[in-house]
């Protein structure tokens, strides 16, 4: 069991699974972290490094204040890779430059890095509560909805509300 | 009533939002006369704050005070349309 943030992360997983325990990481934001933190696709979580560990753990600590992730260029296509048997201190790589990252056109929606305003935990529950606060205090149709504990985006409720009967609450959180 | 369209931004942003210029919004600033109106989907405007509405919800007209907070949504938001459902039982067979 590692213990990641308050969260027991079991061993046995994937750690790109495991990593969904969090409130407000799901299998895409997963994904992004681990590519972010290089950790392979079949890594299990009893096999990260410690380094691995304290990366994420400073990363998901406060997303927003995570430094930029630095670009490196790509290999050319006639790069040739060392042989095996070269020591490991003669294969470091050196300071490369740091490339410039595509420049964001207006309108541009497939170059963003969605782990810039990652939120998670106790944070996205704060958000939740807040939004759910400033629509009832505003007196709309979806505060009026939470209240009454009703389903908000105009689901049928002559049948089948059950999860909005249970769920929908002004103190959801 | 699809709220979710509001979050999703049903509006493109380059068309900008649709609101509909009430001729009497002065009037109603300064004598804080209501403005009685049927357009439900007009958005609220920053200029628009501090205004009482009186939005149609099919049968009479609800008062609504507009306050900073608004100022994204739509009036008919604030002016419910269906009454509260209440189980009575009739005795008539």
């Amino acid at each position: 069991m590692v213990h990641v943030l308050g969260i027991n992360l079991p061993d046995r997983q994937l750690a790109r699974f495991a990593l969904t325990h969090f409130y407000g990481v799901g299998r895409n934001v997963s994904s992004r972290l681990c590519a972010r933190l290089q950790i392979h696709d079949k890594c299990k979580v009893r096999d990260l490094t410690a380094t691995q560990i304290t990366s994420l753990t400073a990363f998901l600590s406060s997303p927003s204040t995570a430094p930029p992730v630095p670009r490196v260029p790509l290999a050319s296509p006639d790069f040739k890779p060392p042989p095996a048997s070269t020591p490991l201190q003669q294969l470091q790589a050196p300071e490369a430059p740091n490339v410039k990252a595509p420049a964001r056109k207006s309108g541009n929606r497939f170059h963003t890095d969605s782990l810039v305003g990652l939120k998670i935990e106790t944070d996205l529950r704060r958000e939740i509560r807040e939004n759910i606060a400033h629509q009832r205090m505003i007196g709309s149709y979806v505060g009026k909805r939470h209240a009454m504990g009703l389903p908000v985006r105009g689901q049928n409720t002559q049948s089948n509300a059950k999860t909005a009967r249970n769920l929908n609450k002004l103190e959801r959180w | 009533m699809r709220p979710s369209l509001a979050v999703l931004s049903g509006r493109s942003a380059w068309k900008g939002p649709y609101f509909v210029a009430f001729p009497n919004l002065r009037e109603a600033l300064q004598n804080n006369v209501p403005i009685k109106t049927q357009a439900r989907s007009c958005t609220i405007l920053p200029n628009f704050v501090g205004v009482r509405f009186m939005v149609h919800n099919g049968k009479d007209y609800v008062p609504v005070q507009v306050t900073q907070d608004m100022v994204g949504h739509k009036l008919g938001e604030f002016s419910h349309t269906k009454k509260k459902f209440t189980y009575k039982m009739s005795k008539n067979k």
